[in-house]
């Protein structure tokens, strides 16, 4: 076959700009590539966190001592806890816990101003397990004011409170977080979301891609064109990687300039990396032998997005009268459309009614629908 | 309403259902990935963190705080022999935090013994963390001080001779209903809310999409059937299945995962199953303002994304800003999470979770309100 070089380029580009045709009118996917990254940006910039925040928690002190007080003003100071709940009795801290109300429960024995002169002072915490990562940072927190606490000489008088709370234990801990030096959840999650958005496009994306064409039977008329399969796929993906970078581009810049989170990495680094997670997974994604038993009537985002309504310019499939045939007929079809590949249009067209007729059969491509 | 009329709707939509092999292998099949992937994978670790150690000190009172650091089992520590194996390590992310004990440690414990000066010098340690780990680093962070600074100051007072006793207040943590404070039953009870809201939204969704777009959905409305009857007949095959997935999923959790309710088992599927219903209204509203089923799919994709992150299933909701907190109460999935883990958790009962039970109840009123209009004025 004799083909000028220049062909090749020309036919790209051919199914590229068709593809992005449709893809201009499909409005549930422009809703879903815009409200995506902004909902994403804003749940995962401003309001996710695991750190400890707002925590209610109830004090039993039946020492009523100084040291008691000392210990549960440090512990409120820490930022990290509402104002503590004072409960009279062990039951009703308790119940606190049972009920969700309170995530952590401290009692304080009679004998704690008494422990203090002998050297052995303890508390007890009862933390709600239930989320355990909470109840860890939370019991950690405590542990860390109890032991810090200083009960030096000057017990008998109550720290001012303008004094700031100076948790300094008998070790000076120099703490260093690497790569992230406020510890901000937002850095890790944000430098995530370019990779989930991604993700969640090539889902939505996947549909549109052979199977789509197959449902609305302009999968025939695309192979009776001159093009080459390579072509075709080239073409066809070409547009949704341009997508996929606008995308990654515009989240980790929005990131940047909305919450200060920039890559501190090269920038160059990143789209090198980038490409072959979007060609993987919307290749991976295009191919038949994945998308077609997925593309079924099935619940999950693989329908094309406006699958049917929106390619009313296109002209109606052929839908032979067909049942649907086992996987050995469909591998037969396919074997048998390689094998068709130059001849005449007009009976390439007819023998590939096949992989239409399953998607026919299976209820999916009813007339009113392909209309 | 009747009954007889009730029965038809329910059988057809039951057979139809049932012979919808890719439905059916949806509705077996993604609770129970979901809930193996949140249970094994994604469960969120507190105990036998790596610790990279590079004990430089080499001392007794060295030895003693690695040792103390071990014994809580909170930390697996794993000596490194020079700095710079440790700072690998902690790049590579083979460890997530280290602990850097300097050879002046032991010395500075004497030190400080007769010099009580605010200036005196107190034994140092350096403690690096992966930063990029923020949950792990987080946890780490709030283990660590609080064993370093016990552990310190137990070493101090062996130091002292006397006088003055500085130790600190021991503080004696027991964690209820939950000891060990395993991640795996916080997932598994979350993981309910997940699959029901999803999975539920979406089946009913798509599939009278799917029969409005076959005109199905016209045939019936053109039936004497009424529009509570066609909603009875699409909730109650769907809602059935559903509570059997939650059966299914409460066995292969307690066989699989070990996680099996405190509370009452029977209390628990009766919940879930007045909640599948609440989440099946909602698939009815979805259904209503889509034209084709890849529209429902994409809007249920989309209202996924505040589900798993706002219903508190992954991310505790009091660490949230005041305004989004009020918001997360509007998702019927957050009062559903909350009851599905005070039940599997905390053993509670129907009476300590009236309010929450109440505010499912308002919203199911809500939702088949709506549902019921949808379903009438499309008619």
């Amino acid at each position: 076959m004799t083909r000028a070089p220049g062909r090749f380029w020309s036919n790209v580009k051919a199914v590229a700009y068709k593809e992005t045709r449709i893809l201009r009118h499909d409005r549930a996917f422009i809703g879903v590539i815009v409200a995506q990254p902004i909902m994403m940006l804003i749940l995962q910039g401003a309001v996710l966190s695991n750190k400890p925040a707002n925590v209610p928690w109830a004090v039993l002190d039946w020492s009523r001592s100084a040291v008691a007080r000392r210990f549960v003003a440090d512990v409120e100071a820490t930022g990290y806890f509402l104002p503590p709940q004072s409960v009279a009795s062990y039951d009703e801290g308790r119940r606190l816990l049972q009920q969700a109300e309170a995530l952590a429960f401290v009692v304080i024995p009679e004998t704690l101003a008494r422990d203090v002169e002998r050297g052995q002072p303890r508390v007890q915490l009862l933390l709600d397990g239930s989320d355990p990562l909470s109840a860890a940072r939370v019991g950690g927190y405590i542990a860390q004011v109890g032991a810090a606490l200083d009960l030096g000489t000057d017990t008998s008088q109550e720290r001012r409170p303008e004094v700031p709370v100076r948790l300094a234990g008998p070790v000076d801990i120099r703490q260093r977080f690497w790569f992230n030096p406020t510890l901000a959840d937002r850095r890790f999650f944000l430098s995530a979301l370019a990779g989930m958005l991604l993700t969640n496009l090539c889902l939505s994306v996947m549909s549109l891609g052979l199977v789509g064409e197959r449902e609305s039977g302009t999968y025939e008329q695309m192979l009776a064109l001159p093009t080459s399969s390579l072509e075709i796929v080239i073409g066809k993906v070409a547009p949704y990687v341009a997508v996929s970078y606008a995308l990654m581009l515009v989240s980790t810049a929005a990131a940047g300039v909305i919450f200060g989170v920039w890559p501190r990495g090269s920038w160059v680094t990143l789209s090198v990396a980038t490409l072959p997670f979007v060609l993987a997974s919307l290749c991976g994604l295009l191919h038949p032998a994945v998308v077609r038993p997925l593309g079924r009537d099935l619940p999950l985002p693989v329908h094309a997005p406006g699958r049917a309504r929106d390619r009313r310019a296109l002209p109606p499939p052929v839908v032979p009268d067909r049942a649907p045939p086992d996987h050995r007929a469909r591998r037969r079809s396919r074997r048998r459309r390689r094998a068709d590949a130059r001849v005449d249009p007009a009976l390439r067209r007819l023998a590939a009614g096949d992989p239409l007729a399953d998607e026919a059969a299976a209820g999916l491509v009813s007339s009113e629908e392909a209309w | 309403m009747s009954w007889r009329r009730l029965r038809t709707l329910l059988r057809r939509e039951m057979l139809a259902t049932y012979r919808d092999p890719f439905t059916m292998s949806i509705l077996i099949a993604v609770p129970l990935v979901a809930l193996l992937l949140f249970g094994f994978v994604l469960s969120t670790k507190v105990k036998h963190m790596a610790l990279g150690v590079h004990d430089a000190s080499d001392t007794p009172a060295s030895r003693r705080l690695v040792a103390d650091l071990s014994a809580s089992g909170t930390f697996d520590p794993r000596p490194f022999a020079t700095r710079e194996e440790l700072e690998h390590a902690l790049v590579s992310g083979t460890v997530s935090a280290a602990l850097v004990i300097p050879p002046d440690f032991a010395r500075d414990f004497g030190r400080d013994l007769g010099d009580p000066t605010p200036g005196s010098v107190r034994p140092e340690v350096q403690v690096l963390y992966d930063g990029g780990e923020a949950p792990l680093a987080g946890n780490a962070e709030a283990f660590l001080r609080a064993l370093i600074t016990s552990t310190g100051a137990s070493l101090a007072e062996r130091h002292r001779t006397g006088g003055s006793n500085s130790a600190g207040v021991g503080v004696v943590t027991r964690a209820l209903f939950n000891p060990t404070l395993d991640g795996v039953p916080f997932m598994v009870s979350g993981t309910f809310g997940f699959v029901l809201s999803f999975l539920t939204t979406l089946i009913t969704a798509v599939s009278i999409v799917n029969e409005r777009q076959a005109g199905t959905f016209d045939q019936l409305q053109v039936t004497p059937a009424t529009a509570v009857e066609i909603l009875l007949g699409k909730i109650l095959p769907l809602g059935a299945v559903f509570v059997l997935d939650v059966v299914i999923m409460m066995m292969i959790a307690g066989v699989v995962l070990h996680v099996w309710p405190h509370g009452s088992f029977l209390f628990f599927v009766l919940v879930s199953a007045f909640y599948v219903l609440v989440s099946l209204a909602l698939g009815l509203i979805f259904s209503a303002t889509s034209a084709t089923a890849a529209e429902a799919v994409q809007k249920t994709v989309l209202f996924s994304i505040p589900l798993v992150q706002l219903s508190g299933f992954a991310f505790p909701i009091r660490n949230m800003p005041a305004v989004v907190r009020w918001l997360t109460e509007l998702l019927p999935a957050t009062h559903y999470i909350r009851l599905s883990r005070a039940i599997y958790l905390r053993a509670a009962g129907p009476i300590a979770l009236l309010p929450e039970i109440g505010f499912l109840v308002l919203f199911g009123v809500i939702l088949i309100g709506f549902a019921l209009r949808t379903i009438e004025a499309r008619g």
